[in-house]
Order: structure tokens, then C-alpha cells, then sequence
């Protein structure tokens, strides 16, 4: 068995053999955007989920103009083979691909096992900045089949079809709101949507060199909890659609499920929504 | 409320930084942490982790000789912004007095305009790892 697109997908040492590919764009998306700064795959360039892809003022992603002008600074043409990394068993990598999806840009890649595969084989990191010729990048419209916003979900919580949560346990079941010593964004309420099911994101990756788990283990793990791909529609969210884009990642690319949507107003949006309903295991 | 004077002068130093000197900065300030002390690391491991995603900010704090409070800390290298964020308040406020370090205001930050560098959600860790270390002086200075 193999995963159902596994085109996906590139390891470290194709990432090595293509630094110089100018058809290959190789970017960094981390959790923790300094880490660029102090060591790079040679030949990346970085977008930041925060200060890069989202919109300054309103609770959104950047607009699909300010999305053209990254790309294009960035030196990417709609033709460009796009690789993500990042820290955190590429958290933050799945989330821009996932972005770079929502704006119809459709090839992509993330290399397994980001930052942490890349380190522990030695590979070198440099912190030279590279610069690439800007390019005219034409985005599409949003793709809003990849995002799901409040009011879809609230139907696929009432119709009972299938939801992710993607988060802790204790997250899930609504002990913790903000973790202990350090408060994070806010949620008014603890809890999670009436019908999700907890599959916490790590469980898709091994924890020892950051890559995906084999296509049986991760069939196991999602059609074990009754969600299939004949089952529909799937949602997953997390806390801020961050860790639920890769668990969509795992879902669309490497299982093949034909309708994958994330749900990136998560729980601090669901959390704090008036009359929203939620479903406490305390 | 006051700001001990090495505090303030890092804030001074920040609000006057453009964006890309205040990373450098926070980089700096990352790398220049310095490990945990041997004698500290028993009582880390017994520590409880903090579950997934938030990066453990594990703290003790001193009482020397001269009640002064002297801050440790242990935070993973692949978290340079919770380092750096966190040594600014180690650099600010080791050797001050535990009066010194319960007066800090709350968002004595803000003059430093963080959020054109690195995200709220750092920032709201940033508030905490304060407040956290406000407790960890209190209890210290009872000891």
C-alpha cells in the first residue's frame, strides 16, 4: 500500500539534489519564524503564517492581491514546484501549502520530515539570504472547497458528519483552555464541537525524525475512529487551523479522501462564538 | 508601579529598533542564554510538561545572599523567539529585588511595539512567563 498521492511528497535528499532547480522554490514555514534566521536548507526563502500569510488588520488570510506580490517577490511562477518545510513536524508547512492551495497554486510539495529529518542527517544550513528575480504571479480565486468557515460547520456538527479535532486530549476534553504557565489565544469556553472526534495531529507523525507515519498506520488511525473516505465531507480544526492543516494534508494527499476542508477558525473562533454549541468530556 | 533601570533601558534600546534589528536582537538575546545550572536539572525532570504545541518554559528562581533574585532558565534552542523573548526578561531583571520585580507593570512592554516583530500569541506568552516569574520570586523570597 502506498499513499494515494504520494507525488506530495519529497525527501531531504531530492530537496538537496534541487537547491539550484530554478523550477524548484524551496520555503520555510515555522512555528518559530527566527529559526530561519539562524539556519536555513540552502537556497530557501521564508514565509511567516503570521507577519507573511495573514491579513494585517482583519482576522484573515492576506488577499489574493497581497498573495500575487508574495509569490512574486518570492521569485515563484504559477509553474514554480513549490516545497514547504518547518519546524515542528511541519505544522506551519502544511499550513502554507494549504494556503498556497487556497489561492490555486497546485504544485506543491512538503518535504518529509521538515526541519528536524534535515538537521539530524547533517545536511547544512546557511544563513545566507537568497534573493530570486521577481516574477507576475497570477493567483485564482480563493479555492473555498479546502476552507470551511463557521456556519458549514455548524451543519456538519448537526447532520452528524464527520469532524476532527486535531488537539490535545485534555484540549478536547474541554479540562484545559490555555495550558498551564502560558496563556495563549483565548478561548471564553473549553470544550469541543458536538460530534468531533479526538485524533490529536501528532499522531500522524513519527515523533522520531518528524515524518509521516506509513499509509496502513494512518488508514488505521482515522478509519479507526469511524472517519473513512466514503464518509463524506471531514472537517478538521485545531486551536488556530494550524495543526488541522496537517492533519487535512494527511487526509487529502496521503489517504485520498476526496472532500477535506479546514476549519482555521478553530476553536478560537467556535470557543467564543455566541450560542455555538459545544459538547464537554470532563 | 516602576521599572528597574536595566529593564528599561532594554525597552528604550527596542523602541527605537526597526523590525529587522528587533529580531537580530531577539536572536541575540537567544543565543546568549546561558544553560541551566547542573544543580537545577533533577528538579526539571520532575517538572510536568506542558503539553504539545506550547514550547516548556522552565524557570527557578534564587534568593541570594542579598535577598536580590537571580532568574534560571531552560528552553530548547528550537525556540529562538521564546528564548530571546525570555532572556530580555532575565537580562532586565536578575539582581533586582523582589519589590522591584513585583512592581513591573504588566505591559511595561508596550513602548517596545513586539507585535511589529513577532506574533500576539508570543506576546501573550511573554505576559506569562512574567507573571510566572513574579511567583517564582515570591516563593523564592519566602524560602
Amino acid at each position: 500500500m502506498s499513499y494515494v498521492h504520494p507525488e506530495y511528497l519529497v525527501d531531504t535528499e531530492w530537496v538537496a539534489a534541487h537547491s539550484n532547480d530554478p523550477d524548484v522554490r524551496v520555503i520555510e514555514s515555522d512555528e518559530d519564524p527566527l529559526l530561519y534566521a539562524i539556519g536555513h536548507v540552502p537556497g530557501a526563502v521564508q514565509v511567516d503564517w503570521f507577519s507573511t500569510l495573514q491579513h494585517p488588520l482583519r482576522r484573515d488570510f492576506l488577499t489574493r492581491e497581497k498573495f500575487e506580490e508574495v509569490a512574486s517577490k518570492l521569485g515563484i511562477t504559477n509553474d514554480t514546484t513549490v516545497v514547504f518545510y518547518g519546524d515542528k513536524s511541519n505544522w506551519f508547512a502544511c499550513y502554507a501549502l494549504w494556503l498556497f492551495q487556497y489561492y490555486g497554486h497546485k504544485n506543491v510539495r512538503i518535504m518529509n520530515g521538515g526541519r528536524l529529518k534535515w538537521e539530524k542527517e547533517n545536511r547544512p544550513l546557511v544563513k545566507e539570504v537568497p534573493s530570486y528575480p521577481e516574477t507576475t504571479y497570477k493567483a485564482k480565486d480563493a479555492d473555498k472547497s479546502i476552507r470551511a468557515f463557521r456556519d458549514e460547520v455548524l451543519k456538519q456538527s448537526s447532520s452528524k458528519k464527520p469532524l476532527v479535532d486535531v488537539r490535545s486530549p485534555k484540549e478536547y476534553s474541554g479540562e484545559l483552555i490555555s495550558m498551564p504557565n502560558y496563556p495563549q489565544e483565548g478561548a471564553t469556553r473549553g470544550g469541543h464541537i458536538p460530534g468531533a472526534v479526538s485524533i490529536p495531529w501528532a499522531q500522524a507523525v513519527n515523533e522520531a525524525d518528524a515524518t509521516f507515519k506509513t499509509p496502513e498506520e494512518l488508514r488505521a488511525l482515522y478509519e479507526g475512529k469511524g472517519v473513512s473516505p466514503d464518509a463524506g465531507e471531514v472537517i478538521a480544526y485545531c486551536r488556530i487551523g494550524e495543526r488541522s492543516s496537517l492533519t487535512w494534508f494527511v487526509l487529502k494527499y496521503l489517504l485520498g479522501y476526496p472532500k477535506v476542508k479546514n476549519y482555521d477558525g478553530s476553536w478560537t473562533e467556535w470557543g467564543n462564538l455566541v450560542d455555538a454549541p459545544i459538547e464537554k468530556s470532563v | 508601579m516602576s521599572i528597574p533601570p536595566k529593564l528599561q533601558e532594554i525597552v528604550d534600546d527596542f523602541a527605537s529598533m526597526t523590525r529587522e534589528e528587533k529580531l537580530e536582537t531577539l536572536i541575540a538575546y537567544s543565543e546568549t542564554m546561558p544553560p541551566l545550572p547542573e544543580r537545577f536539572k533533577e528538579a526539571r525532570d520532575k517538572m510536568e510538561e506542558v503539553p504539545e504545541c506550547m514550547t516548556p518554559v522552565c524557570l527557578f528562581a534564587e534568593k541570594e545572599d542579598d535577598d536580590r533574585i537571580t532568574f534560571h532558565f531552560d528552553i530548547p534552542p528550537q525556540s529562538p523567539t521564546v528564548r530571546g523573548l525570555t532572556s530580555i526578561l532575565a537580562n532586565g531583571l536578575n539582581g533586582a529585588t523582589l519589590q522591584e520585580i513585583i512592581s513591573v507593570p504588566a505591559d511595561f512592554f508596550l513602548p517596545m511595539k513586539l507585535d511589529e516583530a513577532v506574533s500576539q500569541q508570543r506576546i501573550h506568552g511573554f505576559m506569562g512567563v512574567l507573571a510566572h516569574m513574579k511567583q517564582a520570586a515570591v516563593r523564592a523570597s519566602a524560602e
